[in-house]
């Protein structure tokens, strides 16, 4: 076996990386099917199998320790998707200024609950619904992008499929709750910021009411009191929180052998999936339009990001502080530029093992394996720190940087929102979030 | 003689005064109409940058979008098939789907003349504003289009204004125009804007020769101005208390466009009578 990573080993992942991002642009039908994007990950995935099982860094017993992690990841994604599917919002609130920055603070917090995408889903079309007599509303979803469906989910392991991946690899449940500070911060100046916009732009509506073109049809729903249908699903989202909390704390003493207490943290959760699917009435799957097909695409995509990231994660681990990023702030910045065009749940990982390639350099001997040692280390913790914001949050800078930003995006766009391009969202945050999170760099790292 | 009439279905007010106009037109010419509704799929299901989980999102996005324009299609149909029933005008109305500018262009070929409202937004589900689609048909149609804003009067009045500079497409836009019907009983004042007054009333004067070949008279004029081209044209047309202006569509290239701007640009965006333009 091989004791050092060879560089072309790191290609297939970034290679990958870039198709999930280019093909749903220029082969938008052929990427359409699972199908053919099983046959593409199976194909970049093929020749880092074959580096494996030749003796390549880690071999069989990494290739093993992925695949558990990887239906763990795809475990706790799909029962809160099946969760969150299974409550429904039903009614309006009054699409007031006030009405709104309350709704968006909730889903500040639910987001670290239920994750940021369940978040999202259930939020978005009760707001919408609640806006639907006012004239602009882009702001309303533009900002719903960057607190619910990002910003929110930084304070726990659910909310946010890297910080999920940087628990299953040992980051403490708990230890996520030491970035409040620029939870806070960051929520708070976003609600505020949007609490000033959209009493601006009401306040305009009212003094110039302008007529509708035919081509802007909007619903005119009745208004009636918000009513949460499903609450049932509120129990078993607890049991989530619970069998994670438990495993990720107790489960060592508890089982012993890391195998077989994530065999139990994953029938845990399906457990908890299972009885959604039977305690919730098929109305209210209706009403969401529930659907296996997000769960299903994610899982098919993730195949190929857990085997080409192998390699890649080795890399960066064994020479990543050679790369030239060493501080927390470079950590931040890269690890968010690079979420805000790839998924988020990858460049966490890739750049929480160059931490660990630049923390090993300083005298350490921790594993990309184990995230945990990092998350202790005294210079450790602070690259960890800075990674997990720039992930989280610069997930939400252009509409592919997170999974929920493109789902809001279209969700919008049917209840006839006018959403902007893809640039022209992406001048939103950088006006908006990139000042925003120079403050939180030169604050917090 | 003017016998087909399309006009390109929307919702906007500036469409609504392009069938008023069109449907004047028609009666005055005993033409009939076509009403012509685009559903603009290959744009709505185009390929966009998704994030991972998005493609069934995407999917029904474009599923309800589509829908979405079929009705709004279906809508305007309706009314417009309304509006000539009730004007006793013959009329027939077609649904196309397909990319605006390409539908259009093709069915503009059947047609003698081609009504559009300034403002109209026939990409309405993807985009805010359609500037692309009025641009590609005013460069690339071979046949007249009328192009109407909103604010034009219920009927276009008696006086017609034809900007003439001498290009082809300026001598194209005159000669439809006279054998177009329009140009009957109205009062047609020919201009040009030059600073060169003899130069200017030359050509001024090869316009009126040109309406009058095809027995439609028509005076001379020359505009000596410190304004501009757009604005010379406006003051002119403002104090005739012209109701329709007529003229050649992009004479210049492209690429001088891009240098020295665009005159009929200007007029399209700044109009507020009907423009007769010709490419």
């Amino acid at each position: 076996m091989t004791t050092s990573t060879p560089t072309w080993a790191i290609a297939p992942f970034g290679l990958y990386l870039l198709l999930i991002a280019t093909l749903p642009l220029f082969f938008g039908a052929f990427w359409e099917h699972n199908r053919n994007k099983l046959i593409v990950a199976a194909l970049i995935s093929a020749p880092v199998l074959i580096y494996l099982f030749s003796g390549g860094v880690g071999g069989g017993e990494v290739l093993l320790r992925t695949g558990v992690d990887y239906v763990s990841f795809i475990a706790l994604l799909g029962a809160l998707f099946t969760i969150s599917g299974g409550i429904h919002l039903r009614g309006s609130l009054s699409g007031s200024s006030g009405a709104n920055t309350g709704f968006l603070a909730i889903g500040a917090v639910l987001g670290s609950l239920i994750g940021t995408t369940g978040a999202s889903v259930l939020l978005i079309r009760p707001l919408l619904r609640a806006n639907e007599r006012r004239e602009y509303t882009t702001h309303i979803v533009v900002f719903f992008i960057f607190i619910v469906s990002n910003a929110a989910g930084l304070l726990t392991p659910l909310g946010d499929p890297p910080l999920f991946l940087g628990f299953l690899r040992g980051v403490p449940f708990t230890w996520t709750l030491r970035l409040a500070a620029p939870w806070a911060l960051v929520n708070g100046v976003l609600l505020t910021l949007f609490t000033i916009f959209d009493r601006v732009i009401l306040a305009r509506e009212q003094r110039h009411p302008r007529r509708r073109s035919s081509t802007s049809p909007r619903g005119t729903s009745p208004v009636e009191p918000l009513h949460l249908d499903g609450a049932i699903n509120l129990l078993w989202l607890l049991g989530i929180v619970v069998v994670v909390f438990v495993m990720g704390t107790y489960g060592t003493a508890l089982f012993g052998d890391s195998y077989l207490r994530s065999v139990v943290q994953i029938l845990g959760m399906v457990a908890c999936a299972v009885l959604s699917l039977v305690t919730t009435k098929r109305e209210i799957h209706l009403a969401n339009r529930f659907s296996w097909a997000p769960i299903i695409e994610v899982a098919v995509v993730f195949v190929g990001v857990f085997v080409t990231m192998i390699p890649a994660l080795s890399f960066l681990g064994e020479r990543g502080a050679s790369l030239g990023v060493t501080k927390p702030w470079q950590f931040f910045w890269a690890s968010g530029a690079l979420s805000s065009v790839l998924d988020n749940a990858p460049t966490y990982l890739t750049f929480a093992s160059l931490a660990v390639g630049v923390t090993n350099s300083g005298g350490a001997n921790l594993s990309v394996e184990n995230l945990g040692a990092l998350a202790s280390h005294p210079t450790g913790q602070h690259l960890l720190a800075a990674v997990s914001c720039g992930a989280v949050f610069m997930g939400a800078i252009t509409y592919i940087g997170n999974g929920p930003n493109f789902i809001v995006k279209s969700i919008a766009e049917q209840h006839h929102v006018r959403m902007p391009s893809f640039f022209g969202y992406t001048l939103w945050s950088f006006a908006i979030l990139v000042p925003l999170f120079g403050i939180v760099s030169h604050i917090f790292f | 003689m003017i016998k087909d009439i399309l006009v390109c279905l929307e919702g906007s007010a500036s469409t609504e005064a392009a069938t008023r106009i069109a449907i004047g037109i028609a009666r005055a010419l005993s033409a009939q109409m076509a009403g012509l509704a685009i559903i603009d799929e290959p744009d709505i299901r185009a390929g966009a940058a998704t994030s991972i989980g998005g493609a069934s999102y995407k999917q029904e996005r474009d599923d309800a979008l589509v829908a979405d324009a079929k009705k709004a299609a279906d809508d305007w149909v309706a009314l417009f098939e309304q509006r000539c029933r009730q004007a006793g005008v013959p009329a027939r109305s077609l649904e196309i789907v397909g990319r605006p500018a390409e539908s259009i262009l093709t069915e503009m070929e059947a047609h003698h003349l081609t009504v559009i409202g300034r403002d109209a937004n026939f990409r309405f589900e993807t985009e805010a504003h359609d500037f692309r689609t009025l641009n590609s048909i005013l460069h690339e149609a071979m046949r007249p289009v009328l192009l109407v804003p909103e604010t034009t009067e219920p009927e276009l009045n008696k006086t017609v204004l034809v900007a003439y500079d001498g290009s082809g497409a300026a001598k194209r836009a005159i000669t439809s125009f006279a054998a177009s019907g329009i140009a009957q009983g109205r009062d047609i004042h020919v201009a040009t804007v030059d600073d060169n007054g003899v130069v200017g009333m030359e050509m001024a004067e090869r316009g009126v020769a040109m309406l009058r070949a095809a027995n439609v008279p028509a005076k001379a004029h020359n505009i000596v101005s410190v304004l501009s081209n757009i604005d010379a044209l406006f003051k002119l047309a403002k104090e005739l208390d012209a109701g329709l202006l007529v003229m050649g569509a992009f004479t210049r290239s492209r690429l001088r466009q891009l240098f020295s701007g665009s005159v009929t640009r200007g007029l399209v965006e700044q109009t507020e009578i009907p423009l007769y333009l010709q490419h």
